[in-house]
Protein backbone atom coordinates (compact mmCIF):
# COMPACT_ATOMS: atom_id res chain seq x y z
CA UNK A 1 0.00 0.00 0.00
CA UNK A 2 2.88 2.20 1.14
CA UNK A 3 5.20 0.94 -2.06
CA UNK A 4 2.39 1.73 -4.28
CA UNK A 5 1.64 5.57 -2.95
CA UNK A 6 5.41 6.78 -3.34
CA UNK A 7 5.68 5.01 -6.88
CA UNK A 8 2.48 6.98 -7.95
CA UNK A 9 3.87 10.22 -6.08
CA UNK A 10 7.27 9.52 -8.66
CA UNK A 11 5.53 8.97 -11.48
CA UNK A 12 3.33 12.38 -11.10
CA UNK A 13 6.38 13.86 -10.09
CA UNK A 14 8.39 12.91 -13.10
CA UNK A 15 5.35 13.62 -15.09
CA UNK A 16 5.42 17.05 -13.97
CA UNK A 17 9.00 17.43 -14.64
CA UNK A 18 8.52 16.52 -18.43
CA UNK A 19 5.92 18.33 -18.84
CA UNK A 20 8.07 21.41 -17.78
CA UNK A 21 10.51 20.70 -20.00
CA UNK A 22 8.36 20.23 -22.81
CA UNK A 23 6.48 23.54 -21.85
CA UNK A 24 10.02 25.65 -21.60
CA UNK A 25 11.17 24.30 -25.37
CA UNK A 26 7.46 24.79 -26.78
CA UNK A 27 7.53 28.51 -25.10
CA UNK A 28 11.20 29.17 -26.37
CA UNK A 29 10.16 28.18 -29.88
CA UNK A 30 6.51 30.34 -29.77
CA UNK A 31 8.98 33.24 -28.31
CA UNK A 32 11.10 32.83 -31.80
CA UNK A 33 8.39 33.03 -34.41
CA UNK A 34 6.80 35.84 -31.81
CA UNK A 35 10.51 37.55 -32.32
CA UNK A 36 10.12 37.36 -36.52
CA UNK A 37 6.71 38.76 -36.76
CA UNK A 38 8.16 41.65 -34.71
CA UNK A 39 10.72 41.86 -37.27
CA UNK A 40 8.63 42.00 -40.06
CA UNK A 41 6.19 44.64 -37.98
CA UNK A 42 8.93 46.90 -37.93
CA UNK A 43 10.00 46.16 -41.65
CA UNK A 44 6.74 46.59 -42.66
CA UNK A 45 6.75 50.35 -41.06
CA UNK A 46 9.70 50.87 -42.85
CA UNK A 47 8.30 50.02 -45.77
CA UNK A 48 5.09 52.16 -45.40
CA UNK A 49 7.54 55.16 -44.84
CA UNK A 50 9.70 55.28 -48.31
CA UNK A 51 6.80 56.54 -50.96
CA UNK A 52 6.66 59.80 -48.34
CA UNK A 53 10.63 59.94 -48.02
CA UNK A 54 10.94 58.91 -52.26
CA UNK A 55 8.58 62.11 -52.76
CA UNK A 56 10.47 64.47 -50.93
CA UNK A 57 13.82 63.38 -51.91
CA UNK A 58 12.26 63.77 -55.38
CA UNK A 59 11.36 67.58 -54.67
CA UNK A 60 14.95 68.79 -54.03
CA UNK A 61 16.90 65.98 -56.15
CA UNK A 62 15.06 64.92 -59.17
CA UNK A 63 18.08 64.14 -61.10
CA UNK A 64 19.41 61.84 -58.61
CA UNK A 65 17.09 59.10 -60.11
CA UNK A 66 19.00 56.26 -60.14
CA UNK A 67 19.31 56.14 -56.46
CA UNK A 68 16.12 56.88 -55.79
CA UNK A 69 14.90 54.10 -58.31
CA UNK A 70 16.94 51.57 -56.84
CA UNK A 71 14.97 52.42 -53.13
CA UNK A 72 11.70 51.81 -54.90
CA UNK A 73 12.82 48.27 -56.23
CA UNK A 74 14.60 47.29 -52.81
CA UNK A 75 11.26 48.00 -51.24
CA UNK A 76 8.81 46.39 -53.80
CA UNK A 77 10.81 43.43 -53.48
CA UNK A 78 10.71 43.57 -49.76
CA UNK A 79 6.73 44.20 -49.37
CA UNK A 80 7.03 40.80 -51.79
CA UNK A 81 8.92 38.57 -49.94
CA UNK A 82 7.96 35.73 -48.28
CA UNK A 83 9.61 33.20 -46.01
CA UNK A 84 12.86 33.17 -43.66
CA UNK A 85 15.25 33.33 -45.96
CA UNK A 86 13.96 35.85 -48.75
CA UNK A 87 12.63 38.15 -46.26
CA UNK A 88 15.99 38.55 -44.81
CA UNK A 89 18.02 39.04 -47.90
CA UNK A 90 15.38 41.64 -49.31
CA UNK A 91 15.77 43.39 -46.02
CA UNK A 92 19.59 43.48 -46.53
CA UNK A 93 19.23 45.17 -50.00
CA UNK A 94 16.64 47.52 -48.79
CA UNK A 95 19.04 48.33 -46.08
CA UNK A 96 21.82 49.06 -48.11
CA UNK A 97 19.95 51.25 -50.83
CA UNK A 98 18.33 53.15 -47.76
CA UNK A 99 21.46 54.08 -46.78
CA UNK A 100 22.89 54.97 -50.18
CA UNK A 101 19.86 57.36 -50.72
CA UNK A 102 20.51 59.11 -47.10
CA UNK A 103 24.05 59.24 -48.32
CA UNK A 104 23.47 61.86 -51.16
CA UNK A 105 21.23 63.76 -49.29
CA UNK A 106 23.99 65.04 -47.87
CA UNK A 107 24.68 66.98 -50.73
CA UNK A 108 20.95 68.88 -50.30
CA UNK A 109 21.43 71.35 -47.45
CA UNK A 110 17.88 72.61 -48.82
CA UNK A 111 16.30 69.15 -48.75
CA UNK A 112 18.12 68.67 -45.55
CA UNK A 113 16.54 71.63 -43.98
CA UNK A 114 13.09 71.20 -45.22
CA UNK A 115 10.82 70.57 -41.79
CA UNK A 116 9.17 67.25 -43.57
CA UNK A 117 12.74 66.16 -44.11
CA UNK A 118 13.58 66.47 -40.62
CA UNK A 119 10.80 64.82 -39.21
CA UNK A 120 10.83 62.38 -41.95
CA UNK A 121 14.04 61.60 -41.09
CA UNK A 122 13.50 60.83 -37.08
CA UNK A 123 10.99 58.37 -38.05
CA UNK A 124 13.34 56.89 -40.72
CA UNK A 125 16.18 56.66 -37.92
CA UNK A 126 13.99 54.78 -35.53
CA UNK A 127 12.75 52.66 -37.62
CA UNK A 128 15.94 51.59 -38.72
CA UNK A 129 16.94 51.11 -35.20
CA UNK A 130 13.68 49.25 -34.54
CA UNK A 131 14.43 47.05 -37.05
CA UNK A 132 17.97 46.40 -35.61
CA UNK A 133 16.72 45.92 -31.94
CA UNK A 134 14.02 43.32 -33.38
CA UNK A 135 16.56 41.54 -35.59
CA UNK A 136 19.23 41.66 -32.21
CA UNK A 137 15.77 40.57 -30.08
CA UNK A 138 15.12 37.56 -32.34
CA UNK A 139 18.54 36.66 -32.48
CA UNK A 140 19.05 36.28 -28.67
CA UNK A 141 15.64 33.86 -28.88
CA UNK A 142 16.71 31.68 -31.48
CA UNK A 143 20.03 31.48 -29.56
CA UNK A 144 18.26 30.85 -26.09
CA UNK A 145 15.97 28.19 -28.38
CA UNK A 146 19.38 26.32 -29.60
CA UNK A 147 21.07 26.31 -26.32
CA UNK A 148 18.17 24.58 -24.73
CA UNK A 149 17.67 22.13 -27.74
CA UNK A 150 21.73 21.02 -26.93
CA UNK A 151 22.17 21.39 -23.16
CA UNK A 152 20.74 18.26 -20.58
CA UNK A 153 17.56 17.96 -19.71
CA UNK A 154 15.61 20.17 -22.59
CA UNK A 155 17.64 18.25 -25.36
CA UNK A 156 16.09 15.51 -24.54
CA UNK A 157 12.58 16.78 -25.52
CA UNK A 158 13.29 19.02 -28.93
CA UNK A 159 12.00 15.36 -30.89
CA UNK A 160 8.78 15.21 -28.54
CA UNK A 161 7.90 18.85 -28.82
CA UNK A 162 8.64 18.61 -32.48
CA UNK A 163 11.15 21.62 -32.09
CA UNK A 164 14.08 21.98 -34.14
CA UNK A 165 17.27 24.19 -34.12
CA UNK A 166 16.26 27.93 -35.62
CA UNK A 167 18.58 29.90 -38.18
CA UNK A 168 19.93 33.41 -36.91
CA UNK A 169 18.70 36.70 -39.12
CA UNK A 170 21.43 37.93 -41.04
CA UNK A 171 20.73 40.28 -43.10
CA UNK A 172 22.81 39.91 -46.77
CA UNK A 173 24.34 43.03 -46.94
CA UNK A 174 28.02 44.39 -47.05
CA UNK A 175 27.66 46.79 -44.77
CA UNK A 176 26.34 44.82 -41.47
CA UNK A 177 24.48 46.92 -39.00
CA UNK A 178 27.08 48.11 -36.57
CA UNK A 179 24.82 48.26 -33.21
CA UNK A 180 25.87 44.92 -31.60
CA UNK A 181 29.17 46.97 -30.17
CA UNK A 182 29.23 44.13 -27.56
CA UNK A 183 28.66 40.45 -28.13
CA UNK A 184 28.67 37.46 -26.12
CA UNK B 1 40.33 44.75 -18.73
CA UNK B 2 36.67 44.00 -20.34
CA UNK B 3 33.72 43.31 -18.64
CA UNK B 4 31.06 41.60 -19.96
CA UNK B 5 27.17 42.77 -19.14
CA UNK B 6 25.98 39.04 -18.68
CA UNK B 7 28.17 38.47 -15.65
CA UNK B 8 27.60 42.17 -14.05
CA UNK B 9 23.74 40.87 -14.59
CA UNK B 10 24.11 37.65 -12.94
CA UNK B 11 26.70 39.00 -10.13
CA UNK B 12 24.26 42.37 -9.05
CA UNK B 13 21.23 39.31 -9.06
CA UNK B 14 22.94 37.53 -6.86
CA UNK B 15 24.06 40.45 -4.03
CA UNK B 16 20.79 41.44 -4.29
CA UNK B 17 19.64 37.93 -2.89
CA UNK B 18 21.89 38.22 -0.64
CA UNK B 19 21.29 41.20 0.71
CA UNK B 20 17.58 40.07 0.98
CA UNK B 21 18.91 37.61 2.76
CA UNK B 22 20.92 40.03 5.26
CA UNK B 23 17.70 41.62 5.58
CA UNK B 24 15.71 38.85 6.62
CA UNK B 25 18.75 37.60 9.24
CA UNK B 26 18.66 41.10 11.13
CA UNK B 27 14.67 40.63 11.54
CA UNK B 28 15.13 37.56 12.62
CA UNK B 29 17.77 38.31 15.26
CA UNK B 30 15.76 41.48 16.58
CA UNK B 31 12.81 39.15 17.26
CA UNK B 32 15.22 37.43 19.04
CA UNK B 33 16.56 40.17 21.39
CA UNK B 34 13.34 41.97 21.72
CA UNK B 35 12.57 38.38 23.39
CA UNK B 36 15.45 38.44 25.49
CA UNK B 37 14.90 41.80 26.76
CA UNK B 38 11.46 41.98 27.05
CA UNK B 39 10.17 38.22 27.46
CA UNK B 40 8.12 36.29 25.50
CA UNK B 41 5.61 39.22 24.90
CA UNK B 42 8.26 40.65 22.86
CA UNK B 43 7.68 38.14 20.12
CA UNK B 44 4.09 38.89 19.77
CA UNK B 45 5.16 42.29 18.18
CA UNK B 46 6.29 40.50 15.41
CA UNK B 47 3.03 39.03 13.16
CA UNK B 48 2.38 42.90 14.46
CA UNK B 49 4.56 44.72 12.87
CA UNK B 50 4.53 42.62 9.85
CA UNK B 51 1.04 43.33 8.84
CA UNK B 52 1.28 47.13 9.56
CA UNK B 53 4.34 47.46 7.53
CA UNK B 54 2.97 45.26 4.39
CA UNK B 55 -0.20 47.54 4.61
CA UNK B 56 1.70 50.32 4.37
CA UNK B 57 4.35 49.72 1.69
CA UNK B 58 1.40 47.44 -0.46
CA UNK B 59 -0.76 50.41 -1.08
CA UNK B 60 2.05 52.32 -2.40
CA UNK B 61 3.49 49.46 -4.50
CA UNK B 62 0.25 48.65 -5.96
CA UNK B 63 -0.29 52.59 -6.54
CA UNK B 64 3.20 53.35 -7.32
CA UNK B 65 2.31 54.87 -10.67
CA UNK B 66 0.15 57.19 -9.62
CA UNK B 67 1.49 57.79 -6.36
CA UNK B 68 5.12 58.65 -8.02
CA UNK B 69 3.49 60.57 -11.15
CA UNK B 70 1.12 63.08 -8.27
CA UNK B 71 4.17 63.62 -6.24
CA UNK B 72 6.71 64.20 -8.98
CA UNK B 73 4.35 66.01 -11.17
CA UNK B 74 4.90 63.88 -14.19
CA UNK B 75 2.70 64.97 -17.21
CA UNK B 76 1.76 61.89 -19.78
CA UNK B 77 2.66 62.16 -23.75
CA UNK B 78 2.13 60.56 -26.49
CA UNK B 79 3.90 60.15 -29.74
CA UNK B 80 3.29 63.56 -31.46
CA UNK B 81 3.90 65.74 -28.36
CA UNK B 82 7.81 64.58 -28.40
CA UNK B 83 8.28 61.98 -31.35
CA UNK B 84 11.51 61.58 -30.84
CA UNK B 85 11.51 60.50 -26.90
CA UNK B 86 8.80 58.14 -27.65
CA UNK B 87 10.21 56.75 -30.69
CA UNK B 88 13.24 55.99 -28.57
CA UNK B 89 11.42 54.63 -25.78
CA UNK B 90 9.60 52.23 -28.76
CA UNK B 91 13.02 50.90 -29.43
CA UNK B 92 14.03 49.39 -26.57
CA UNK B 93 10.66 48.20 -26.09
CA UNK B 94 11.68 46.35 -29.22
CA UNK B 95 15.22 45.34 -28.01
CA UNK B 96 13.75 44.48 -24.01
CA UNK B 97 10.71 42.51 -25.38
CA UNK B 98 8.51 44.54 -22.76
CA UNK B 99 5.12 45.95 -23.41
CA UNK B 100 5.10 49.66 -24.10
CA UNK B 101 5.21 51.49 -20.76
CA UNK B 102 3.27 55.12 -20.46
CA UNK B 103 6.30 57.94 -21.41
CA UNK B 104 6.01 60.84 -19.00
CA UNK B 105 7.64 64.39 -19.08
CA UNK B 106 8.40 65.94 -15.43
CA UNK B 107 8.80 69.93 -15.76
CA UNK B 108 12.28 70.50 -14.25
CA UNK B 109 14.71 71.93 -15.20
CA UNK B 110 17.39 69.35 -13.97
CA UNK B 111 18.36 66.41 -16.23
CA UNK B 112 17.00 63.11 -14.39
CA UNK B 113 14.74 60.48 -15.30
CA UNK B 114 12.73 57.89 -13.23
CA UNK B 115 10.85 54.72 -13.66
CA UNK B 116 7.88 53.52 -11.72
CA UNK B 117 4.81 50.89 -11.59
CA UNK B 118 4.24 47.48 -9.90
CA UNK B 119 4.67 45.42 -13.35
CA UNK B 120 5.71 45.98 -16.86
CA UNK B 121 2.24 46.45 -17.61
CA UNK B 122 1.76 49.37 -15.68
CA UNK B 123 4.81 51.24 -15.73
CA UNK B 124 5.74 54.79 -16.17
CA UNK B 125 8.99 56.30 -17.16
CA UNK B 126 9.56 59.90 -17.04
CA UNK B 127 12.46 62.13 -18.42
CA UNK B 128 12.57 65.88 -16.87
CA UNK B 129 12.17 68.69 -19.72
CA UNK B 130 16.19 69.75 -18.08
CA UNK B 131 17.12 66.14 -19.55
CA UNK B 132 15.69 66.62 -23.19
CA UNK B 133 16.98 70.10 -23.72
CA UNK B 134 20.52 68.96 -23.14
CA UNK B 135 21.15 65.18 -23.73
CA UNK B 136 21.48 64.02 -27.89
CA UNK B 137 19.43 60.93 -28.94
CA UNK B 138 21.79 58.31 -28.40
CA UNK B 139 22.54 59.59 -24.38
CA UNK B 140 18.65 59.59 -24.27
CA UNK B 141 18.88 56.04 -25.86
CA UNK B 142 20.92 54.96 -22.51
CA UNK B 143 19.16 57.08 -20.13
CA UNK B 144 15.68 55.18 -21.54
CA UNK B 145 17.05 52.03 -21.73
CA UNK B 146 18.68 52.27 -18.35
CA UNK B 147 14.97 52.94 -16.77
CA UNK B 148 13.60 50.36 -19.07
CA UNK B 149 15.82 48.04 -17.19
CA UNK B 150 14.21 48.48 -13.94
CA UNK B 151 10.76 47.92 -15.03
CA UNK B 152 12.59 44.30 -16.88
CA UNK B 153 14.36 43.68 -13.67
CA UNK B 154 11.04 44.39 -11.97
CA UNK B 155 12.88 46.80 -9.28
CA UNK B 156 9.99 48.35 -7.76
CA UNK B 157 8.74 45.02 -6.86
CA UNK B 158 12.52 44.48 -5.12
CA UNK B 159 12.39 47.90 -3.64
CA UNK B 160 8.89 47.74 -2.13
CA UNK B 161 9.69 43.73 -0.50
CA UNK B 162 12.88 45.84 1.09
CA UNK B 163 11.16 49.14 1.88
CA UNK B 164 8.53 46.59 3.80
CA UNK B 165 11.28 44.84 5.45
CA UNK B 166 12.77 47.32 7.15
CA UNK B 167 9.60 48.77 8.11
CA UNK B 168 8.65 45.65 9.87
CA UNK B 169 12.16 46.09 11.72
CA UNK B 170 11.74 49.79 12.60
CA UNK B 171 8.41 49.10 14.14
CA UNK B 172 9.13 46.07 15.84
CA UNK B 173 12.45 48.08 17.65
CA UNK B 174 9.72 51.21 17.77
CA UNK B 175 7.16 49.19 19.60
CA UNK B 176 9.75 47.12 21.60
CA UNK B 177 11.54 50.81 23.40
CA UNK B 178 8.14 52.29 24.18
CA UNK B 179 6.87 48.95 25.65
CA UNK B 180 9.97 49.01 27.94
CA UNK B 181 8.86 51.59 29.50
CA UNK B 182 6.06 50.01 31.06
CA UNK B 183 7.43 46.95 31.67
CA UNK B 184 11.05 48.19 33.02
CA UNK B 185 9.56 48.52 36.30
CA UNK B 186 8.09 45.06 36.47
CA UNK B 187 11.24 43.47 35.22
CA UNK B 188 13.15 44.62 38.29
CA UNK B 189 11.30 43.68 40.73
CA UNK B 190 12.49 39.84 39.87
CA UNK B 191 15.83 40.51 38.47
CA UNK B 192 18.34 38.08 38.11
CA UNK B 193 22.25 38.64 36.69
CA UNK B 194 21.71 36.78 33.56
CA UNK B 195 18.27 38.49 31.98
CA UNK B 196 20.29 41.65 32.93
CA UNK B 197 23.01 40.67 30.25
CA UNK B 198 20.25 39.64 28.15
CA UNK B 199 18.42 42.93 28.60
CA UNK B 200 21.94 45.15 27.65
CA UNK B 201 22.46 42.74 24.74
CA UNK B 202 18.54 43.11 23.26
CA UNK B 203 18.53 46.78 24.22
CA UNK B 204 21.51 47.68 21.86
CA UNK B 205 20.58 45.38 19.74
CA UNK B 206 16.79 47.28 19.37
CA UNK B 207 18.84 50.51 18.51
CA UNK B 208 20.94 48.91 15.81
CA UNK B 209 18.77 46.99 14.22
CA UNK B 210 17.04 49.89 12.50
CA UNK B 211 20.18 51.81 11.17
CA UNK B 212 21.40 48.12 9.90
CA UNK B 213 18.07 47.80 7.52
CA UNK B 214 18.64 51.33 6.55
CA UNK B 215 22.07 50.44 5.07
CA UNK B 216 21.06 47.32 3.83
CA UNK B 217 17.89 48.39 2.17
CA UNK B 218 20.08 51.36 0.62
CA UNK B 219 22.43 48.72 -0.35
CA UNK B 220 20.26 46.98 -2.44
CA UNK B 221 19.28 49.95 -4.37
CA UNK B 222 22.69 50.46 -5.51
CA UNK B 223 22.78 47.19 -6.77
CA UNK B 224 19.93 47.20 -8.68
CA UNK B 225 21.04 51.09 -10.13
CA UNK B 226 24.08 48.88 -10.99
CA UNK B 227 22.30 46.03 -12.27
CA UNK B 228 20.46 48.52 -14.62
CA UNK B 229 23.35 49.78 -16.53
CA UNK B 230 24.23 46.33 -16.84
CA UNK B 231 20.93 45.56 -17.96
CA UNK B 232 20.36 48.65 -20.53
CA UNK B 233 23.98 47.41 -22.45
CA UNK B 234 22.30 44.43 -22.79
CA UNK B 235 19.30 46.10 -24.41
CA UNK B 236 20.99 48.75 -26.83
CA UNK B 237 24.46 46.74 -26.97
CA UNK B 238 26.07 49.84 -27.01
CA UNK B 239 27.75 51.54 -23.99
CA UNK B 240 28.58 54.41 -25.29
CA UNK B 241 25.14 56.03 -25.31
CA UNK B 242 24.59 55.56 -21.45
CA UNK B 243 28.14 56.47 -20.63
CA UNK B 244 28.11 59.90 -22.19
CA UNK B 245 24.52 60.76 -20.71
CA UNK B 246 25.95 59.85 -17.05
CA UNK B 247 28.96 62.31 -17.69
CA UNK B 248 26.64 64.72 -19.05
CA UNK B 249 24.72 64.12 -15.01
CA UNK B 250 28.02 64.43 -13.69
CA UNK B 251 29.17 67.70 -14.75
CA UNK B 252 25.39 69.28 -14.42
CA UNK B 253 25.23 70.72 -10.60
CA UNK B 254 21.62 71.29 -10.87
CA UNK B 255 19.39 68.89 -8.98
CA UNK B 256 15.62 68.17 -9.27
CA UNK B 257 13.79 70.10 -6.95
CA UNK B 258 11.61 67.71 -5.52
CA UNK B 259 14.45 66.65 -2.79
CA UNK B 260 12.33 64.81 -1.27
CA UNK B 261 13.82 61.41 0.31
CA UNK B 262 11.07 58.96 -0.23
CA UNK B 263 11.51 58.86 -4.11
CA UNK B 264 15.20 59.41 -4.30
CA UNK B 265 15.92 55.97 -5.14
CA UNK B 266 13.81 55.91 -8.08
CA UNK B 267 15.82 58.76 -10.14
CA UNK B 268 18.41 57.83 -12.68
CA UNK B 269 21.00 59.96 -10.84
CA UNK B 270 20.75 60.60 -7.00
CA UNK B 271 18.82 64.02 -6.49
CA UNK B 272 20.30 64.00 -3.19
CA UNK B 273 23.09 65.95 -2.60
CA UNK B 274 26.20 64.44 -2.37
CA UNK B 275 27.70 66.02 0.19
CA UNK B 276 24.87 65.31 2.48
CA UNK B 277 23.99 61.58 2.38
CA UNK B 278 27.22 59.49 3.28
CA UNK B 279 28.45 57.05 0.76
CA UNK B 280 26.59 54.14 3.16
CA UNK B 281 23.17 55.38 2.96
CA UNK B 282 23.31 56.42 -0.52
CA UNK B 283 20.38 55.18 -3.05
CA UNK B 284 22.97 54.92 -5.87
CA UNK B 285 26.82 53.80 -6.86
CA UNK B 286 28.69 56.69 -6.82
CA UNK B 287 28.34 58.37 -10.70
CA UNK B 288 32.29 57.67 -11.52
CA UNK B 289 32.20 54.70 -10.57
CA UNK B 290 29.47 53.49 -13.17
CA UNK B 291 30.55 55.65 -15.83
CA UNK B 292 34.09 53.52 -15.12
CA UNK B 293 32.37 50.27 -15.42
CA UNK B 294 30.42 51.52 -18.47
CA UNK B 295 34.05 52.13 -19.87
CA UNK B 296 34.93 48.93 -19.46
CA UNK B 297 32.18 46.97 -21.27
CA UNK B 298 32.82 49.47 -24.13
CA UNK B 299 36.54 47.95 -23.98
CA UNK B 300 34.84 44.33 -24.20
CA UNK B 301 35.15 43.62 -28.21
CA UNK B 302 33.32 40.18 -29.98
CA UNK B 303 35.02 37.97 -27.01
CA UNK B 304 33.14 34.22 -26.28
Amino acid sequence: MDLTLIALVVVVLLAIYFIAQYNKLTRLNVQVDEAFAQIEVQLQRRADLIPNLVETVKGYASHESEVLQKVVEARSAATEAHGFNEVAAADGSLTSALRGLLAITENYPDLKASANFIALQEELSTTENKVGFARQYYNDRVRQLNQALVTLPTNFFGGIAKVVKRDFYEVDSPEKRDVPKVSF
Amino acid sequence: MSLDFHAQQASNQRKTYGLLFGMAIVTIVLIYAVGLWLGQSGTALFPMAVIFALVMVWGSYYNSDKLVMTMTGARIIDHDSAPQLFNLVQEIVIAAGIPMPKVAIVEDPAPNAFATGRDPDHAVIAFTTGILNSMDREELQGVAAHELAHVANRDTLVMAVAATTAGVIAIISDIAIRMSWFTGGNRRDNNDSGNAIGAIVGLVAVILAPIAALLLRSAISRKRESLADATAVAFTRNPTGLRRALETLAQDSTVVEQRSNAVAHIWIESPLDSSTTSKLFATHPPIEERIALLRQMEGSGPAK
